[in-house]
């Protein structure tokens, strides 16, 4: 039986010597009905072409680098199996709506910023002591945010925003999740510093909802619903008497 | 090489928004035609307000316009509104969230007692209307 195969159509841009990218294609063996898009393009780069770029490191959808287009979608390539696209070739290109490094390498550098810009930390006006023990949560405190904690900044939903393609100073998805994040941590009392970063218009208010961002989170983050939630309470914080409150 | 040429950061392609972008994707496309029922409703709204400065100068001078294209205008409009209505209120679930007897309300409940909410309300003003025109 003849060996069965896969064409990976992968970007392919060297800033010293292109003008803009291109596709190359690659013909590889499908050998396996486990392998993964990363696979394919580890299989590359080890066997054919060891100048392609990109980036990846767990390999188990936890470290959130691994990010791509696959056949115009953001995927994490570490969880896109080749047998849901198989005997289709798979085109493979850099996350939209970012700038582009090298090959598949985007520069997040806007993204850290923003993350920055939203103080993804806990605030307590006044730390407690380290002697006096953890601070405790009850499991419904922790149910109140942990949808939002599973971020792990994998930058899809910023591909999967037209909002943020247009206008790369909105806030986004991702950002505005961790912020809600911690604004609903128990623990936190940085709401305040956090407001103005979400407040303004180019924060939660840029969003049209589209919703494609909580379409591709590959955790279940649903970021649009955290943008939603924090134009609801804005809106209460200005228009109730008792809004103001921390 | 000189220095400054070692140091230089290179050259990044930058992102570029295809034109084309709402056609790409199913999702984009619906959003879009959403954004853009925005428009005839608005149009719908001023002609609203035109009728009301009419009806100003009296029942014995007022006719209401009734032409049929109107009337088909006012039908898409409607449906277009229906269409706002229903993802605004799609939305409710997940945005709003409290609780009753110290229990998470469950974002189905949420958004069937908003549509519920909005059945009795859409009766109601119905109601007041037709009664008010006898
Ligand atoms: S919200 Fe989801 S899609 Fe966006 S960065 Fe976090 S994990 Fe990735
Ligand atoms: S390699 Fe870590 S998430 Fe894919």
């Amino acid at each position: 039986m003849p060996e069965k195969r896969i064409s990976i159509h992968a970007t392919r841009y060297d800033p010293e010597h292109d003008k803009e990218p291109r596709l190359q294609t690659y013909d590889i063996p499908f050998s396996d009905e486990s392998m993964v898009v990363l696979d394919a393009l580890n299989y590359i780069k080890s066997h054919v072409d060891g100048s392609l770029s990109y980036r990846w490191s767990c390999r188990m959808g936890i470290c959130g680098s691994c990010g791509m287009m696959v056949n115009g979608t953001p995927k994490l390539t570490c969880s896109a199996f080749l047998r849901d696209y198989w005997p289709r070739a798979v085109v493979v290109q850099p996350l939209n709506n970012f700038p582009l490094i090298r090959d598949l390498v985007i520069d997040m550098d806007d993204f850290m910023h923003k993350l920055k810009s939203i103080k993804p930390w806990i605030i307590r006006k006044q730390e407690i002591p380290l002697g006096a023990g953890e601070h405790r949560q009850t499991s419904d405190q922790i149910d109140e945010f942990r949808q939002f904690s599973e971020c792990i900044n994998c930058m899809l939903c910023y591909a999967a925003c037209p909002v943020y393609g247009l206008n790369n100073e909105f806030l986004g998805p991702a950002a505005t999740a961790l912020a809600r994040r911690y604004n609903l941590d128990s623990r936190d009392e940085g709401l305040k510093q956090r407001l103005p970063v979400l407040a303004e218009s180019e924060g939660v208010w840029e969003c049209s909802f589209v919703g494609e961002c909580s379409v591709v989170c590959p955790k279940g983050v649903d970021p649009a619903k955290a943008i939603q939630q924090t134009k609801l309470d804005t809106t209460m914080r200005f228009v109730l008497p008792y809004g103001n409150r921390e | 090489m000189s220095t400054s040429e070692a140091n230089a950061t290179p050259r990044e392609y930058p992102w570029r928004m295809p034109a084309n972008w709402w056609t790409r994707s199913r999702h984009y496309f619906w959003y879009i035609v959403r954004e853009f029922t925005a428009v005839p409703l608005a149009l719908w709204l001023l002609w609203l307000l035109v009728e009301i400065k009419r009806a100003g100068d009296g029942p014995a001078r007022y006719s209401p316009h009734g032409s049929a294209p109107f009337v088909i205008f006012s039908v898409v409009v409607l449906l277009f509104s229906l269409y706002h209505s229903f993802t605004f209120l799609s939305l409710a679930g997940s945005i709003l969230h409290f609780k009753l007897l110290d229990r998470p309300v469950s974002a189905s409940v949420i958004v069937m007692s908003q549509f519920a909410a909005w059945a009795v309300a859409s009766g109601v003003i119905g109601f007041f209307l037709v009664w008010l025109g006898r």
